[in-house]
């Protein structure tokens, strides 16, 4: 699940999950429903997604700005994201790793929302819930 | 409520200021531009914590600044100003931005409002197939690899050499549109790939192309020299560094917390992220930051050429559009100051501010040497703009800085809120002005009533003595994401 929260200039996300990949997971589709309308996305595609970071919300950053990437410049509909891995590395670093699955966007079909610019840090959350984990974060757009 | 609102007293009636407090790790006071009416609103949101915020980052040299359109951002307010000293001080990327080079480009058309108002739903017609916004078309000025490189370098100028425009067009752009010292070998390969395309597009957001006319002169001899007059017509062109420049952004973001770390900084919002200017990093990310603000300028002077086509389109040759000034707005720059008749090398970070550097400055093209450099602040759709220029205050005041528009009051879900995409149209087609957007939230998150009175904004900065009034502008034809 995610919603969509409020902000002056820009907008936020907040996504839950029973896991912290099932969060992950629900957050990219969260930025996927922001920037385009990929309800008729087909899984025709997959496409392989790794990311890294210092703690666990500097690899939700950088696991967003992947999925944006491939939705900004290789123009994928996203149809679904599978996390495999989502967890600390032995030296202290966190990892996460998984698959997109989608089609070559096209406007007629996929039409267009919002350019998201980037993923910020401005308020970046992510914390254990009593049904599992929740994450917050912002996007520049 | 900011927390920092406690704080906040006035000075003159044009200015308040949070003094400096370092139990709270603050080193240096907030100076805020704004009247009463506009600190009310400015309260609304955290804008100006995170000016304190700012006030705390190492190395910064005279007053956190918020311009009177200041709004919540992400790390810096949007609206913002801060130097820092150029041995001692950081660079954060979050203090420019994800699009590097956001900026405003104004051109004159020889024609009056009454030439243009007949033909008025072609010319927008034209204008929107011409020029894509980029959610769903790409650009049609793709660029191969060895030219994107070049682009990088050059800037504006490049696009003239090679046919993308006029001679004149470059000089009366800031920087004459190119940022010297940019090295595209810092740029990654995904930011050129993800931006490459886009070049000659608008974007989505606040970004956008509007056709205006002349509504009033408020100063004749400045007005004279920028070529403009009553009931003339314009075209404003409010767009950035698009994908390659966000990609920027989320490269640096993405190195600096490993980084902050080497170097000992720590801050109250990570978003702030910063590294000395003199280190590696720092010297990395401006050289990129540099290219990236090349390439905000070869878009601008790109989508300038579709433009040209359009109005000879449907105008004919005569319709030769001439470049007023091109400012950016979101940017960090060295230069040199006077504080308290001390003369300072400093980063100038402007993240949602305009530079307006006043009379006799030898950055401004001759022929505005007289009068001070033109700044441009788009208001909120279907309200007005204005055309200011640098006032002698802003040297001493401001690191020769003013405001970037009306800025924000509502959130985009707040503004969509209970309104219609169509019937917002509407209302403004009967107040003349017709809107063309690619995508109907793209009509209803930048209503006018999302903004705060740009006329309000200008009052304080002129009262302040940062700028002048030159002329107001009056929409007629918004294209936009």
């Amino acid at each position: 699940m995610f919603e969509i929260l409020e902000h002056t200039a820009d907008i936020g996300l907040r996504a839950w999950g029973g896991t912290q990949r099932e969060m992950a997971s629900e957050a990219s589709r969260g930025l996927t429903a922001i920037v385009m309308d990929a309800s008729r996305a087909k899984a025709a595609v997959e496409w392989e997604v790794s990311a890294a970071g210092e703690d666990q919300e500097a690899l939700l950053v950088n696991w967003l700005s992947e999925i944006l990437y491939l939705l900004d410049a290789t123009g994928v509909a996203i149809h679904s994201v599978d996390v495999a891995d989502w967890e600390m590395a032995s030296n202290g670093e966190w990892r996460g790793r998984g698959v997109v699955r989608g089609e070559p966007r096209r406007e007629e079909e996929h039409p267009a929302r919002l350019i998201v610019k980037g993923i910020t840090w401005h308020q970046l959350q992510v914390r254990k819930t009593g049904e599992g984990w929740c994450a917050e974060v912002y996007l520049d757009v | 409520m900011p927390a920092a609102a406690q704080y906040l007293e006035p000075v003159t009636p044009y200015s308040f200021r949070v003094a400096k407090n370092a139990q709270r790790g603050m080193k240096t006071e907030v100076v805020v531009y704004a009247n009463r009416r506009l600190v009310a609103q400015i309260e609304q949101d955290l804008s100006l914590d995170q000016a304190v915020n700012v006030s705390m980052l190492p190395g910064i040299v005279g007053p956190s600044l918020a311009m009177p359109d200041i709004h919540q951002g992400y790390g810096f307010p949007i609206g913002g100003v801060a130097a820092m000293d150029w041995q001692e001080g950081v660079v954060s990327p979050g203090g420019v931005g994800f699009d590097i080079n956001c900026g405003v480009r104004l051109v004159r058309a020889p024609l009056g409002v009454e030439d243009v108002r007949p033909r008025l739903r072609e010319l927008v017609e034209r204008i929107f197939r011409d020029i894509p916004c980029g959610t769903g078309r790409k650009g049609r000025l793709d660029t191969g690899k060895k030219q994107l490189e070049e682009i990088l370098a050059g800037g504006a100028p490049w696009m003239v050499k090679n046919g993308y425009g006029w001679e004149r067009d470059a000089e009366f752009t800031e920087e004459r549109g190119c940022l010297a010292g940019a090295d595209p070998g810092e740029i990654s390969a995904r930011a050129k790939e993800r931006g490459g395309p886009q070049l000659g597009t608008l974007g989505s957001g606040n970004h956008f192309l509007e056709v205006q006319f002349v509504e009033e002169i408020h100063h004749a001899e400045a007005a004279r020299a920028m070529g403009i007059e009553e009931g003339q017509v314009v075209v404003l062109i409010h767009c950035g560094s698009r994908g390659l420049g966000h990609q920027v952004c989320t490269d640096f973001l993405a190195q600096m917390g490993p980084a902050m770390k080497r170097y000992g900084i720590t801050l109250p919002d990570r978003q702030l992220a910063c590294v000395p200017i003199q280190s590696e990093e720092g010297q990395k990310y401006l050289k990129a930051m540099r290219g990236a603000a090349n390439f905000a300028w070869a878009n601008r002077q790109a989508i300038l050429h579709l433009l040209r086509e359009s109005f000879v389109g449907v105008f004919g040759a005569r319709a030769r559009l001439e470049v007023v000034y091109d400012v950016c707005h979101n940017i960090a720059k060295r230069e040199k100051h006077v504080l308290e008749g001390r003369r300072v090398d400093v980063l100038v970070h402007r993240k949602g501010a305009t530079r307006a550097f006043p009379p006799g400055h030898t950055e401004i093209p001759a022929a505005y040497r007289g009068i001070g450099q033109p700044v441009l602040v788009p208001g909120s759709m279907g309200t007005a703009s204005w055309i200011l220029a640098g006032a002698g205050g802003s040297m001493e005041r401001s690191f020769g800085s003013v405001c970037h528009g009306a800025g924000r009051l509502l959130s985009r879900t707040a503004a969509r809120k209970g309104r219609d995409a169509r019937q917002v149209q509407a209302d403004l087609e009967s107040r003349g002005i017709l809107v063309k957007s690619e995508t109907r939230d793209g009509i209803l998150e930048e209503l006018p009533e999302a903004y705060k009175n740009v006329d309000e904004v200008i009052e304080v900065v002129v009262g302040a003595g940062l700028a002048t009034k030159v002329a107001r502008l009056r929409p007629m034809g918004v294209i936009k994401g």
